[in-house]
Formats: structure tokens, C-alpha cells, sequence
């Protein structure tokens, strides 16, 4: 699980490394890490690191070891990994009636709808899906396709 | 050795054309190669000295070739009597039973008899079957052309990918489905008009619901599927969609997306035939009547192979067949 740790370091020299331990310690990989130097306020700096946990205990852990060690922490928050997948609808496909109908884990971060020259209109869907939800999000759409006999696009 | 080809529709024609041209090729490896048989669905030819391969290059049918042609008999009966090392088969494809050709094959296996096909149809019904039998019979069944024409995807994982475990196969199959989405991208054309045009241009199967409809793909799905990836797969096993409802409003939306719609035979935890959106960057996403196999491994991971899937192309997937049995015929030899 990664997870974005920012934290306050005193701006003096050996206050990273100090920092560091604790997440190694807690089984933490740190997988980027920015001193935000133009943010330094009071002789602190703000450190962002992206951390990959085994789990939320060893960040919680971390969080205990670096408060101990009075290193303030600014913000940590789970990132979870987002697809966009571009799919299509044909058929008649109200949009209004998909989006209160809702597909789990899915935003719907636009649309377009074509004007139907044929039969069956086509709609565009873009969509924004947590990494590990995209063949169950997929799976959901299929079924509305199903259920509205429209034809879904989906990519490879 | 000795061969006979079964089935003088167009491939078995180009195919006689071909080894006619190709002949002092064929010969460097086996000096005495002759064609000693060849059949149609009405009767066939037979000289154990050999047909004069210039001769029936120029003839339409086969009864026009001489009076030896025998009228009225059996394909069957040329495979008994003409002691054949090699048999070609070449009959139209049917996926209902795989006949004519499914009982070509088991007869020539049963004499022993090596099988090169072009012919999908009994390997869609009958694959395990046909295998095993030419693996107790210690013969080669090839079967190169019957998938992506000309593309040589079995001889590749045959002979270079021996160690790879194929985890997915992605497929543009179909030529006839390929030019018509292209021509729908390229040119706005609608898709009945793409159809017609295809249809002038003597593309499309005869029943254009084999190709639209996605069971010309379904069939190559299935052999690829067995072949490559060992599985137990049935024409009914594959989840097929056509590219009926694609209009030309999905084709733009599509576009203006960077992808373009194909139909697409997948083989991974799915096994479906589909249009989908293909990146126009992916090295799938191949135009007009291109056919393309993509294949991911677990040691080469991704190998993507283009080239035209049917026509006269796909005589050079039965040449290399026919030559892959003589070379080994010539290495035992040896």
C-alpha cells in the first residue's frame, strides 16, 4: 500500500536520516522523496515522501516512532492507484439513468454522446478506476450493456 | 517422396502452381518428390510416376487435365491406393463436422500418412483427436495456414519460443473484418458500404455472417487456444460478438480517443472474439486486410507478428509445412 508521508525536518544537517530510520525499521520502501526547500518556514523544511507499506499498522507505527522522535508529521494519506479507461457504448444507453445507477468504485470523468445518423447512438465514457476494481468496474458496465442491449467497446 | 493434394479449389491450385515454380527448391531436399495424387470433391487423378505439375497448373479443373482423371471415385480410395508419404488437404472448410476433411485426415493418419492442412474445420471439431492420433502415428500434422494465413505463428513457438509458456494471445484474425473497420476509419465510409465494397473486391466468404460475425476469428481462436496454449477449447466455448452495431459515430468517438475499433480474438482467463479499442500506437492496431498474432510470454514477453491471412499468401504457410516434413524425412534419412 503506498502512502504520501510529509513530514517537518529542523533545516540542519543528519535530520533526514534520523527521519528514515523508523520507516525502514516498520518495513517501509520508500519509493520517491522531495525536500520542498522553497516551503521552508521557522528552519523547518517539508519533506514529501511516497512510502510503499506492507500495511496501514506499519504506517501507523511509523507515525508513533517519528512522533517520539519529534519529527512533525503533515500529512499522511493512502494513494491509491487510478486507471482512466476510455470505453464506448451503442445502443440506447441513457447516461442520466447510468450515472444514478452507479458503478462501484467508478468516476465518470467525462462523456460524449454522438449524434445517432444510424439507429444507435453512441456514447463515450471516461472513466477513473482504482487500479484493482477495473475488471470488476468492467464487469458492472458489461451487465448494464447486457441489461440495455447496448454493445460495450471496451480497450484490449 | 510421395504426395497428394486433396482439394483443387483455390489454394490447391496456387499450392500445384506454387510447387511447380518451387519445384528445384523442393528437389534439393528430396530428389525424387513427385505429386503422384491429387482430388476433388468429384473424383481424382492418379500416376505413381507422377502428375506433370505444368500441366495441372494450367488447368481449371481437374477433369480437364487428362483422361486419366477418375470420375466418380473417392478421395478416400486415392489415400488407399496411392501409397502416399504426404497428404495435403485442402477442402472447404466446414466447422459443423469438420467433413469433408475431418475423415481425410484420420484416414491418412491411420495409414501413416503425414497431414498438412489448410483447412480449419476439423481442427475446430476435432483437435485433441487429430493430434493424438498423428502423435501415436509418429506423423506430422501441420496446420500454419489454417491461422492468420501466411503469418508463421506455429512455426515460431515450434521452433523458437520452446521454453515459453504463452499467458495471453491477442489476435486481429479476420482480414475481411479488418478492412472494413479500416476503410470505416479511413474514409468515414458506413459499415454497409465498407461490407458491399468488400464484397466487390471478393474478400468476404460467400455467407458474409462467417466473417462479420465473427466466427472465422472464433475458429482460429480455437485452434490457438489448443495449439499454443494447451487448452481443451470448443467453437462454443468462445464468446463472440461481430461487428455488426459498429457504426460510424463509435468508429469517431474512438479516433478522437487515439484508438481504433478492431476485431479482436483474445485468449488469456477469456477466450472471445470482440470489437475493441485498440491504441492506434499498439503494434495490434495493423490496417486493411493485415492480419496480426500478439503473444505474451513469460521469458520473451511480448512478440507481435503482421502479414496477410489469406488468398494466395497462405500457400506459403502450406509450402513451409510441406518442406518442414521433407527436411526431416531427408535428415532421418541421413
Amino acid at each position: 500500500m503506498k502512502f504520501d508521508l510529509t513530514i517537518a525536518l529542523a533545516d540542519r544537517p543528519g535530520q533526514l536520516v534520523k527521519a528514515l530510520e523508523p520507516i525502514a525499521k516498520n518495513g517501509g520502501n520508500i519509493i520517491s522523496i522531495i525536500h520542498e526547500r522553497e516551503k521552508v518556514s521557522d528552519g523547518f523544511v517539508p519533506v514529501s515522501l511516497v512510502v510503499d507499506f506492507p500495511s496501514k499498522w506499519n504506517l501507523r507505527k511509523t507515525i508513533e516512532d517519528l512522533k517520539r522522535l519529534k519529527v512533525a508529521i503533515i500529512k499522511s494519506e493512502e494513494i491509491i492507484d487510478t486507471m482512466r479507461i476510455t470505453t464506448i457504448l451503442i445502443g440506447k444507453v441513457d447516461i442520466k439513468r447510468l450515472a444514478e445507477t452507479g458503478i462501484r468504485n467508478v468516476e465518470i470523468i467525462g462523456f460524449e454522446v454522438s449524434a445517432p445518423a444510424s439507429k444507435d447512438s453512441c456514447l463515450k465514457l471516461e472513466l477513473e478506476i482504482p487500479t484493482e476494481h477495473v475488471e470488476e468496474a468492467l464487469d458492472d458496465l458489461r451487465r448494464i450493456a447486457e441489461a440495455e442491449n447496448a454493445l460495450l467497446l471496451s480497450p484490449l | 517422396m510421395k504426395a497428394i493434394i486433396v482439394g483443387f479449389g483455390f489454394i490447391g491450385r496456387e499450392l500445384v502452381r506454387t510447387l511447380h515454380d518451387k519445384l528445384d527448391k523442393i528437389r534439393s531436399l528430396d530428389r525424387e518428390f513427385k505429386v503422384v495424387g491429387v482430388s476433388d470433391s468429384k473424383g481424382y487423378l492418379y500416376n505413381d510416376d507422377g502428375l506433370d505439375l505444368k500441366k495441372l497448373s494450367n488447368v481449371k479443373r481437374l477433369s480437364d487435365y487428362s483422361t486419366e482423371y477418375r470420375e466418380g471415385r473417392s478421395t478416400e480410395e486415392l489415400i488407399e491406393i496411392s501409397d502416399a508419404d504426404l497428404m495435403v488437404e485442402a477442402t472447404p472448410t466446414n466447422i459443423k463436422d469438420g467433413e469433408p476433411g475431418l475423415t481425410f485426415i484420420r484416414e491418412a493418419l491411420n495409414k501413416e500418412i503425414h497431414v498438412v492442412t489448410s483447412n480449419k474445420g476439423p481442427l475446430v471439431v476435432a483437435f485433441k483427436e487429430l493430434t493424438r492420433l498423428a502423435e501415436k502415428k509418429g506423423c506430422h500434422l501441420l496446420y500454419e495456414g489454417t491461422v492468420a494465413g501466411a503469418v508463421p505463428i506455429f512455426s515460431l513457438v515450434r521452433e523458437c519460443l520452446q521454453g515459453d509458456k504463452i499467458n495471453r494471445i491477442l489476435g486481429i484474425l479476420n482480414g475481411t473484418t479488418n478492412y472494413i473497420l479500416s476503410r470505416m476509419y479511413f474514409e468515414g465510409t458506413s459499415f454497409e458500404l465498407a461490407l458491399k465494397e468488400a464484397q466487390e473486391r471478393g474478400i468476404t466468404e460467400r455467407d458474409p455472417s462467417y466473417d462479420i460475425d465473427g466466427i472465422d476469428a472464433a475458429c482460429k481462436v480455437v485452434i490457438l487456444a489448443n495449439a499454443l496454449m494447451n487448452r481443451d477449447v470448443k467453437f462454443e466455448d468462445v464468446k463472440r460478438t461481430g461487428i455488426r452495431r459498429i457504426t460510424q459515430e463509435a468508429i469517431s468517438l474512438a479516433k478522437k480517443s487515439n484508438f481504433a475499433i478492431k476485431l479482436v480474438g483474445i485468449i488469456d482467463r477469456r477466450i472471445e472474439v470482440a470489437p475493441k479499442l485498440v491504441p492506434i500506437n499498439h503494434p495490434l492496431c495493423v490496417h486493411g486486410t493485415l492480419n496480426a498474432v500478439h503473444i505474451e510470454t513469460d521469458l520473451a514477453r511480448e512478440i507481435t507478428l503482421v502479414g496477410y491471412g489469406a488468398g494466395r499468401e497462405t500457400v506459403s504457410a502450406v509450402l513451409n509445412d510441406m518442406l518442414t516434413v521433407l527436411r526431416e524425412k531427408a535428415q532421418n534419412r541421413d
